[in-house]
């Protein structure tokens, strides 16, 4: 009888193993959910409830958000459309920046064509707003990113 | 002998796993799927595992926010299908602070963006409309001391505008964070 009632107890015991998965899921979440911050200019990855920095992305400095989301399939699709968009969209912004300072200098010169400086700021404004536009779609991207692994990270 | 002491652990498992998998079918509502599990496909009389997405993935899945932003505007979206649940920017509340009232700690980081976005939406365009004025007037060849005064004090208020708007949209990511963490498992 003292058999059976132990057999019983261990098949119970091997069965209950499941609720330990739950309190492994909070601690994932809390150890290993990202998030983004910004710092001084720049845009943080930063892990879990400690605030560990994982990567910085600033001008023309990105990181490889694919492989620090990589267990996550959507996750990494999203952060590749990040790496897509971000470099060219930093580099075209920067294009805007320049000739907008190359449009102000000209119109600052006397005898010059006025065509020269309209035509330098209508195609720094066309730059900024492209550039701007990708950089946009980077940063959405990101976001998107982060919350499938955070998802994934809950599973 | 033995046989007994098997069936009592087999009934006792059972009659467990069968607790427990009531207990995922009053949450597992329509989405189950039966998924094949690796080897026990060749086990005869054996009926298939049912796996279902667990109650986290699917709550965060339905609930757990994020947002975007576009143009200087942020939304914020909840759930896998994106549903827009605030818009915000320049002056405009989005009523963060209700939505993630549900966690403490997001409530906190919400008023803290609230906070900080509007004084950096305020500073930073006092400062840009300073800046231009003073930019006016230096074009217009004005020789007052107060043009460049009013050009470096509008671009540093500028400047601490950015900061502080850059300051409430990581306490926003930092209450989305806490909301979702908080999210009922």
């Amino acid at each position: 009888m003292s058999r059976l009632l132990l057999a019983l107890c261990v098949g119970a015991h091997l069965t209950l193993g499941g609720p330990a998965v739950l309190t492994a899921q909070d601690g994932n979440y809390d150890e290993n959910a990202l998030r983004l911050e910004g710092h001084n200019g720049d845009v943080r990855i930063v892990r879990g409830a400690q605030g560990t920095v994982l990567a910085r992305i600033s001008g023309f400095r990105t990181t490889d958000v694919a492989k620090l989301v990589a267990p996550s399939e959507q996750a990494m699709a999203e952060a590749r459309i990040f790496s897509h968009d971000y470099i060219p969209g930093s580099w075209i912004a920067g294009l805007g920046i320049a000739t907008l300072g190359a449009a102000i200098g000209a119109s600052r010169i006397d005898d010059i064509n006025r065509a020269i400086p309209a035509g330098l700021t209508i195609s720094a404004a066309a730059l900024l707003i492209y550039g701007g536009g990708r950089l946009q779609n980077a940063y959405n991207a990101l976001a998107r990113s982060i919350w499938w692994y955070n998802r994934d990270l809950t599973k | 002998m033995t046989s007994r002491v098997f069936l009592a652990l087999v009934a006792g498992a059972s009659i467990l796993s069968g607790a427990s998998t009531s207990a995922d079918a009053q949450t597992a509502g329509e989405n189950t799927r039966a998924v094949p599990a690796a080897g026990t496909s060749n086990v005869p009389n054996v009926p298939e595992p049912v796996t279902a997405p667990t109650d986290s993935a699917r709550s965060y899945d339905a609930r757990a926010l994020r947002f975007e932003s576009s143009l200087g505007n942020v939304r914020i979206i909840r759930g896998a299908d994106g549903q827009l649940v605030g818009t915000g920017g320049w002056f405009r509340d989005t009523e963060l602070e209700k939505l993630v009232a549900t966690s403490p700690n997001a409530l906190a980081q919400a008023r803290l963006y609230e906070k900080n976005n509007f004084r950096g939406s305020l500073v930073g365009t006092v400062g840009a409309v300073t800046s231009v004025v003073g930019l006016v007037l230096t074009t217009n060849s004005s020789n007052s001391a107060a043009s460049p005064a009013l050009i470096i004090g509008g671009v540093g208020a500028v400047v601490w505008g950015v900061q502080h708007v850059n300051m409430s949209y990581s306490a926003l990511s930092r209450a989305l964070w806490w909301y979702n963490r908080d999210l009922p498992r």
